[in-house]
């Protein structure tokens, strides 16, 4: 199949704007203004926590601020908290670092499902994820002014963890905290400019599912996850 | 469906509007919550002006080099072993997707919430296929079961009520709980998740394109365009030939714009960018994805007066301030886009034979222009439609089109205009009681059906004028 | 300095009081004011219609009544901002796009003119009475002017100024839309006849005279007691 029709409809639309055809040497402009880098610039990463922290009040989000060492034990709490009884986890290598090996040994070890995303099991990680109450991911990149986790999802963190699990909870690296999502697209233009493939798909995730469609009142929890906890770790 | 719904002439839609109380309700309160959310979160930025500057300035740079920037993103997407097709009219891309929808033997289909789509009339094309179409975001859901019209682009079923929802879901799909929201949510949330799982395709519109990578971003609150693109095999997305943006960094302003305009988030729950197929030992995502990008009228519009049109980023803000929208709602307008932007758009995609009446229900407030984040001058825009349905069309009507030759020739001769000031009085004499005419005649009827109008003045004011200057005087105040 | 008063159709032949007003307001402030007798309407009403040809005629005339003026000001914040749109109007125009750029550039809707040329908000006015203001969309987003009237009416003493909800929604007039979609229009007065009543004010108050009317209008034919005035009666209020 590939690429169909594209040369009339091209033509047409250059014929349109009244001139020859462009392929090459279009340059963006500078744009007179760029407000985007003015939202808290010189904040530092604590203040930015503050402003995450306070984000997540707006977007129905639990927040939690912890360290590496408490971090096992809050995020136990917080399973809990949710009567999270099958958790659902992508295989990120920092895993091992923030100790979340150990966590789901205990979690294991006290009776509940674990599984880590593999894809050498296929679908069944899926059919899993589709079961599971909870589902745990890193944040990538974390945008403080919108309470926002980016995932570069990939074949160890399926998208189906952050979206079908009743409950998600994203583990926010505090150095991943950036003023807003302008930082972020600029890593991904700049990884892009480098020649670096973007995921086949990047998550911009703020709180939980919502719909106002009916008769404008908001309601929390629809297609995606009901409930969201972000867990931040100095 | 198409652009066009409904048969029913304009004045009938607009009296259907006016006495729907519940609508206008929904609609005034939607409207307040709209408006205070949009005016919040541009105050939270402080520079909204700058950022709707930017908005503009990025969305006419795309604009004029659009076929630079569709060659890039139609490249990209291939390379990413995604297809590309470009479809310069409803029919050829509805026919395009059929075809990929047979060779799949899909039988059942979740869509994301797509104005696209709607624009090309794809549900009713695919069920010519015998596929079984399922819309999965909440109010397009609703709207389905009901066979419905959307009333409104960001939240089309703003005209219902949860009364009514509740009982289209009862005859629909044996619904026997209760009108809560949440309740009501909750049993599409369990019948839809259903639909996900064993959907053979998923397809999409697409809020912004970039170029520069290929990818596909959709702004949702639900998460049902996540489901429809992370479970089915096969992933097609539509996209109007505009809907584009030159790289990541231009992608996030675009957004920060609309979710802001549209329902004063600083970003919805899910803006989720996805480029060409999974990728190798991923499980989640498509194996087959399509891009259809479609022309259907648009580029018409380039090179002309109305390009800017096409910078809408479909927030919906002109309709959420706009006054003649709150009091007859989105089906008045007879296009699935209502509201300014839709009596922009809807002559020039679909003709001014369907649309002629739209560009005159606005009384050119400016509100909408005021309120669009890429600041298109959408109130300057019905003038110049009016302009060329009178000048162009020739559709006015032969009264109108005399009295304005007649307000022409008055204007331009200052003794027309002045014999004029001396007799309006006693023309309008025969109407008049207590200083005020309660039943006019002519043109003045419509005005007076609902409120008083003024005789005119015992003297004009350049009569009084003249005696002044005579040493005549008049000194403070009116009573 | 030198005014040339721009009547405006409306006021010459309807409310004439507001034009009496508007001259005595500008002497008072030092003005010396005249009043070109060639002018008659700013085109609006064709313009807005469709009818660019037609207004056109109107704008011509327009242009050679206020040729020698040195500032042209108006009580209407629509019309003036008719004059300031003649310069796009005539784009291209070998004849007409000067006088139209000239026009434009000299021409200020009165409260514009008081406080950002004149540099006035106190003008030494005394009014009572409980006051609510209608900024007209015109006014507001046409001409840009927001701050102006209330600025002036804050200074006038024993006005209690008070704030009308939603007062930025438009009143329905919009020219001959209050006659081409009179259900539509009457819809949209009820709504602002409404929200003057929420507010308890005796007066409610203006400076375009089109919305004023079709307020008025309203209001009087549900009876109610508020009376509409223009702006320049306050302003002109010295008991």
């Amino acid at each position: 199949m590939g690429i169909q029709n594209r040369e009339s409809f091209l033509n047409n639309v250059a014929e349109n704007l009244g001139r020859e055809r462009r392929t090459q040497d279009v340059k963006r402009p500078e744009w007179s203004v760029n407000p985007q880098w003015d939202v808290y610039r010189d904040f530092s990463q604590d203040e930015l926590v503050d402003v995450l922290e306070k984000q997540c009040e707006v977007i129905h989000t639990d927040f939690k601020r912890t360290n590496k060492e408490n971090l096992v034990n809050v995020l136990a709490e917080t399973i809990e908290g949710f009567d999270g009884n099958s958790i659902v986890a992508a295989n990120d290598e920092r895993n091992v670092s923030y100790g979340l090996v150990g966590l789901f040994d205990k979690l294991h070890q006290d009776g509940k499902e674990v599984h880590i995303w593999d894809p050498n099991f296929g679908n069944k990680n899926r059919e899993f994820a589709e079961r599971a109450d909870v589902g745990i991911t890193f944040s990538d990149i974390t945008l403080a002014e919108s309470g926002t986790v980016t995932l570069f999802n990939n074949k160890n963190n399926g998208r189906s963890i952050s979206l079908l699990p009743r409950t998600y909870i994203a583990i926010i690296p505090k150095r991943t905290i950036v003023p807003r999502m302008t930082q972020a697209t600029k890593q991904i233009h700049e990884a892009n400019q480098e020649g670096h493939n973007v995921s086949s798909c990047i998550s911009f995730i703020t709180g939980p599912s919502n719909s106002a469609d009916i008769e404008m009142k908001l309601i929390v929890g629809v297609h995606g996850p009901v409930n969201v906890c972000y867990v931040v770790v100095e | 469906m198409s652009i066009k719904i409904g048969n029913a002439p304009f004045e009938s839609r607009v009296q259907d509007g006016i006495k729907n109380d519940f609508m206008r309700k929904a609609v005034s309160s939607a409207q307040g919550r709209f408006r205070s959310g949009r005016l919040v979160a541009a105050e939270e930025l402080g520079n909204w002006e700058e950022w709707r500057t930017l908005g503009e300035e990025i969305r006419s740079h795309t604009l004029e080099n659009l076929d630079y920037y569709l060659e890039q993103l139609s490249d990209e997407v291939s390379k990413r072993g995604g297809n590309v097709f470009f479809a310069q009219t409803a029919e050829e891309a509805n026919e395009y997707i059929k075809e990929v929808v047979k060779k799949k033997e899909a039988k059942k289909i979740v869509k994301s919430k797509s104005m696209v789509t709607e624009e090309i009339g794809l549900n009713h094309a695919l069920e010519e296929v015998g596929s079984e179409v399922i819309e999965t975001d909440l109010g397009e859901w609703i709207l389905q079961l009901d066979e419905d019209p959307p009333s409104h682009i960001v939240t089309p079923a703003l005209h219902k009520d949860k009364g009514q929802i509740r009982e289209t879901f009862a005859v629909k799909k044996g619904y026997d709980k209760s009108d809560r929201p949440e309740e009501l949510a909750l049993f599409a949330r369990e019948q839809l998740r259903q639909e996900f799982l064993q959907a053979d395709v998923g397809i999409t519109g697409c809020n912004f394109a970039v170029a520069e990578s290929g990818a596909i971003t959709l702004v949702t609150n639900e998460g049902n365009a996540r489901l429809a693109t992370a479970l089915p095999d096969t992933q097609i997305s539509v996209m109007g030939m505009e809907r584009i943006v030159p790289t990541w960094e231009e992608l996030e302003v675009m957004v920060s714009l609309l979710t802001r305009a549209a329902v004063g988030q600083k970003l919805t729950s899910y803006v989720t960018s996805l480029t060409g197929t999974r990728l190798e030992d991923e499980v989640d995502g498509p194996e087959e994805f399509h891009l259809v990008i479609l022309d259907n009228g648009r580029s018409k519009i380039l090179g002309t007066e109305f390009q800017a049109a096409l910078h809408c980023i479909r927030c919906a803000s002109c309709i959420n301030v706009c006054p003649v929208y709150r009091h007859v709602g989105g089906h008045a307008y007879g296009s699935i886009y209502p509201g300014p932007i839709g009596a922009v758009l809807s002559p020039l995609l679909d003709g001014y034979d369907d649309h002629k009446e739209l560009p005159y229900a606005s009384s050119l407030c400016g509100a909408c222009t005021e309120a669009c984040p890429v600041k298109i001058p959408l109130h300057e825009m019905l003038i110049r439609h009016r302009q060329i349905i009178v000048e162009r069309e020739n559709k006015a009507p032969k009264t109108e089109k005399m009295m304005m030759k007649g307000y022409a020739k008055w204007a331009s001769s200052p003794a027309a205009y002045k014999m004029s000031t001396k007799v309006a009085r006693p023309a309008l004499k025969l109407w008049t009681k207590d200083e005020s005419i309660s039943s006019g005649p002519g043109p003045l009827k419509g005005w007076t059906d609902s409120r008083n109008f003024p005789a005119p003045s015992k003297q004009s004011f350049r009569a009084w004028y003249k005696e002044r200057q005579k040493g005549g005087s008049y000194n403070g105040n009116p009573k | 300095m030198k005014v040339s008063l721009f009547i405006t159709c409306l006021c010459d032949i309807f409310s004439t009081n507001v034009g009496k007003d508007t001259v005595e307001i500008l002497e008072r402030v030092g003005c010396e004011v005249d009043f070109p007798e060639l002018q008659t309407c700013c085109g609006q009403p064709a313009y807005n219609s469709g009818y660019l040809k037609d207004s056109k005629e109107a704008m011509k005339q327009m242009m050679r009544a206020f040729r020698d003026s040195e500032y042209v000001v108006g009580p209407s914040g629509s019309c003036v901002g008719m004059l300031r749109e003649y310069p796009e109007v005539f784009a291209g125009d070998p004849d007409w796009e000067e006088p139209a750029k000239e026009l434009a550039a000299k021409s200020y809707e009165l409260t514009q003119f008081l406080v950002d040329v004149i540099g006035v908000v106190d003008i030494g006015s005394t009014f009572k009475g409980r006051v609510t203001y209608h900024p007209s969309c015109h006014m507001t987003r046409i001409l840009g002017v927001k701050d102006a009237p209330k600025a002036l009416l804050q200074q006038v003493k024993g006005v209690e100024l008070v704030e009308l909800p939603i007062a930025e929604d438009c009143c329905g007039f919009g020219g001959t839309f209050a006659v081409k979609h009179a259900a539509i229009s009457e819809q949209m007065v009820s709504e602002k006849s409404q929200h003057v009543s929420e507010t308890n004010a005796e007066f409610l108050v203006g400076g375009d005279m089109g919305c004023l009317l079709n307020i008025g209008g309203r209001m009087a034919r549900e009876g109610k007691k508020v009376e509409v005035m223009h702006i320049t009666g306050i302003l002109n209020y010295r008991q």
